[in-house]
């Protein structure tokens, strides 16, 4: 489980849902989840912050300028790269720490990574978790 | 609602110690105290069926005065209709298991109530038996079924459960979970158990030296990590295999077996038998109505 120490920046609640957005050095990540200020007494303005995500949910692309509707964006470089038959682990420093992705050989392989690659790490806004 | 405000001087092992409560209880809640021994949990519920008097305080049960020091009220245990389960059983071993139950049945009160126990227990083939010659489940069964003869307002367990296997334990949980919901009966439990807790209680306190020191949900006291997850459940540890570097947990939750898979991070330090909790977004998880044929008898 990836988890990066962030900051809640801003709280959109609707029903039961909120739109969180949280701080993390060199980024803001989002994430939809089913509680507002009034059931989870953590989500505040201005309030620290764990964000969670499973290595498996992390999608990397090369490149910057990504035309995707993904808005969880983390720019990194490759420290190291392990080979499954199957899948591959890529841990990738970014600003806001060290994180890991698990992604099939196959695609590590198309987009020919290597060490030392600077990537884009994204997650899906329903993919994120919080944790006080 | 139940309101409690008591006080009463206890010994124990490491000494003299003030229980001193002040709480209420919702009707129809399921309740569990928690705490070390010693800290006043097993005389708390003493104090609630009448076999032991504080010595200062009062108990009123659904608006009725069950004790008041000050009045010099305090009702006999067969008056305030309490239901009490005890860890060791507690059967009379003179007695077949079906004696042990209409020892317990009051004056003109409909026989059929012994029936309905039996089957809702499934103690009919034990019915005859003398208590010696069950198991120790089967004795937790009939002990239960005995505590509700009388069809109580009040369930009463002190860790009933605690002697018994995991198998038979979590068979008692369900029947347990089942008694509580269908007669709506509120019930004050006594464990140590963490799962069994999460899956039984509605709420937990923590007694310390005498006090409550914490009220809240289960999930509150179990769980270190709060995750915003709402897909969360608490398993138990059953193998865990590596394939390259990723790891496929089994999991035991509830009666069910899952596979999730797992980080090094996150298996670094747990081994079959441990409890984890389990927790993904609630945005994943398809839903399916299943077809049950309702069979004809």
């Amino acid at each position: 489980m990836n988890s990066l120490q962030g900051e809640i920046e801003s709280i959109q609640a609707q029903g039961a849902l909120s739109l969180v957005k949280i701080m993390v050095p060199g980024a803001v990540l989002s994430t939809v989840v089913i509680d507002t200020p009034a059931t989870a007494p953590y989500l505040v303005s201005s309030g620290k912050i764990q964000v969670l995500f499973k290595e498996t949910e992390v999608i990397i692309a090369k490149g910057a300028d990504l035309a995707i509707s993904l808005q969880n964006r983390l720019r990194g470089v490759i420290s190291s790269i392990e080979h499954g038959e199957l899948l591959g682990k890529l841990t990738i420093e970014t600003q806001a720490g060290e994180i890991t992705s698990i992604i099939t050989t196959n695609a590590i392989r198309q987009l020919k990574l290597v060490q030392g690659d600077q990537v884009t790490a994204m997650i899906k806004t329903n993919e994120i978790m919080l944790s006080p | 609602m139940i309101e409690i405000s008591v006080h009463k001087k206890l010994w124990s092992s490491t000494g003299e110690v003030s229980l001193d409560l002040d709480l209420t209880i919702k009707e129809g809640s399921f309740l569990t105290i928690y705490g070390k021994s010693g800290a006043g949990k097993t005389s708390f519920l003493r104090i609630l069926t009448g076999l032991l008097k504080p010595e200062e305080g009062h108990i009123r049960v659904y608006g009725k005065t069950w004790l008041d020091s000050q009045r010099g009220i305090n009702l006999s245990p067969q008056k305030r209709g309490v239901g009490f389960v005890f860890q060791d059983y507690a059967l009379f071993p003179n007695m077949t298991v079906e004696e042990n139950l209409f020892f317990a049945l009051k004056k003109g009160q409909d026989r059929k109530t012994i029936q309905e126990l039996i089957e809702v227990m499934e103690l009919g083939e034990l019915r005859h038996l003398p208590p010696q010659s069950l198991s120790g489940g089967q004795k937790q069964r009939t002990a239960l079924a005995r505590a509700l003869v009388q069809r109580p307002q009040l369930l009463l367990l002190d860790e009933p459960l605690s002697a018994l296997d995991a198998g038979m334990r979590t068979k008692l949980q369900q029947l347990i979970l089942q008694i509580h919901r269908e007669y709506h009966l509120t019930t004050l439990l006594v464990s140590h158990d963490a799962p069994e807790i999460l899956k039984l209680s509605s709420e937990v306190i923590l007694l310390e030296e005498g006090k409550v020191t914490k009220r809240g949900a289960p999930i509150e006291f179990f769980t270190h990590k709060r995750v915003s997850g709402k897909f969360q459940f608490t398993g138990e540890v059953l193998k865990i295999e590596r394939q390259d570097f990723i790891f496929i947990v089994t999991l035991l939750i509830g009666q069910d077996v899952v596979r999730v898979v797992a980080d090094e991070s996150e298996v670094r330090e747990l081994a079959p038998g441990d409890k984890v909790l389990v927790a993904s977004k609630a945005f994943n998880p398809i839903l399916g109505k299943l077809k049950i044929e309702t069979v004809s008898r």
